[in-house]
């Protein structure tokens, strides 16, 4: 599924449908290159997930967590050198716990994610505006079916 | 000798105060795994429902895993603290070996297993000489599968406890036929278990050192994860 986008506000329109209709235990992994929206996305999830606080970037932290309709753990794994290093802060119990994992940078840890998941890529546009996102959309797993839902 | 135990290993958090040979209180709370939020509350209102304060505490043990990472750090964190603050020694003790505790006298082979997730069990293997209390393997972090073919080659009766029953049960019964499961009121990992193990050590003046005793996560690491994954594809070929 592919969305072409020409604002932030509508980047975080499709998070916010996403974090609507997620279910506990769900993962949603995010890339794209620096300053492309993957956490504009992520407030976007949070708000669909009702919640109030203020999404900021987890660089420095790995993990932030937030409480809502459902936890929501807000992964940037930008920082990891090592899979290793992001086990030992018990990534296991975050993504097969009750909660909505959202990993930004997961091709950082390929290796530790599970075989369902949905995957969010984001990318400028450079031919257009600056605000153009193309966002490409997939999943695997019936659980995420829920993603078909999505209009812009 | 009056001792407090904490297991938050697993998704039980639990608290028992024991003296000498008597059990004098526990707590246990099996549900929602929110160990930060119920630990203390717990471990206070056993302390005043037994009329004691922490100075009363001659000694502390702690579950060391494996298990929750969460888990086993806020529980070596707390007991660390109350060590630190009392003056009082502490130890550390397998949450496995308090397990397999629980089935003290069982025939056979003890095997207690807790979910490690990614189709992984912690677990290790125990029997009862008499009245002798023995580890007959390792501590390990290994497959269902694997665990199966071991416990094949000992052919022995076992007993399985634990909360990795949940999820490969089902498989286990349909493995052995000499077989047995904990029942419900033992099938924990309970911290008057770990304190009975525990105090005995402290007895014999053993203690854990506050600034080098640490949680037994026994996870495999990124190297290891690595070269199973190339076994199986070699195998697949």
């Amino acid at each position: 599924m592919e969305f072409i986008v020409e604002s932030v506000n509508k980047t975080m329109n499709i998070g916010k449908k996403i974090g609507s209709l997620a279910c506990a235990g769900d993962i949603i992994c995010l890339t794209g290159d620096l300053g492309s929206g993957k956490t504009h996305f992520t407030k976007g999830i949070a708000e669909g997930l009702g919640i109030s606080d203020n999404i900021t970037s987890p660089t420095f932290t790995i993990v932030n967590e937030y409480e809502g309709r459902i936890k929501l753990y807000h992964f940037d794994v930008y920082r990891v050198n090592d899979p290793d290093e992001i086990s030992a802060i018990g990534f296991d119990e975050y993504i097969f716990g009750e909660g909505i994992c959202v990993i930004e940078w997961s091709n950082y840890i390929r290796d530790l994610i599970p075989e369902e998941y949905i995957s969010i890529n984001i990318m400028k546009i450079p031919e257009e505006d600056t605000n153009f996102r193309k966002i490409i959309i997939e999943y695997k797993g019936d659980r995420y079916n829920y993603i078909k839902e999505i209009r812009l | 000798m009056r001792v407090l135990s904490l297991d938050s290993a697993t998704e039980v958090a639990s608290c028992a105060i024991i003296e000498d040979s008597k059990l004098l209180g526990e707590v246990i709370i099996n549900y929602k795994m929110q160990h930060s939020k119920t630990l203390l509350p717990i471990i206070d209102s056993l302390l005043v429902s037994l009329d004691l304060t922490l100075k009363d505490i001659d000694g502390f043990v702690v579950s060391k895993g494996p298990g929750s990472f969460t888990g086993l750090r806020i529980g070596m964190a707390t007991i660390k603290g109350f060590s630190q603050g009392t003056n009082k020694p502490f130890v550390s003790v397998s949450t496995l070996d308090s397990l397999a505790y629980n089935m003290c006298y069982t025939r056979g082979i003890i095997c207690p297993i807790l979910d490690a997730l990614r189709g992984n069990l912690y677990t290790a293997l125990y029997t009862f000489t008499g009245t002798k209390f023995i580890t007959i393997s390792d501590y390990m972090v290994i497959s269902v599968e694997e665990l199966i073919s071991l416990l094949i080659k000992h052919n022995s009766p076992v007993c399985f406890i634990g909360d990795g029953l949940i999820k490969h049960g089902d498989l286990l019964k349909k493995s052995f036929s000499d077989i047995s499961f904990a029942p419900v009121h033992l099938n924990l990992a309970r911290a008057s278990s770990l304190g009975e193990i525990g105090i005995k050590r402290l007895l014999m003046g053993e203690k854990d050192n506050i600034y080098d005793s640490s949680p037994m996560y026994l996870r495999k690491t990124q190297a290891e994860r690595e070269y199973e994954k190339k076994m199986e594809t070699l195998k697949n070929v």
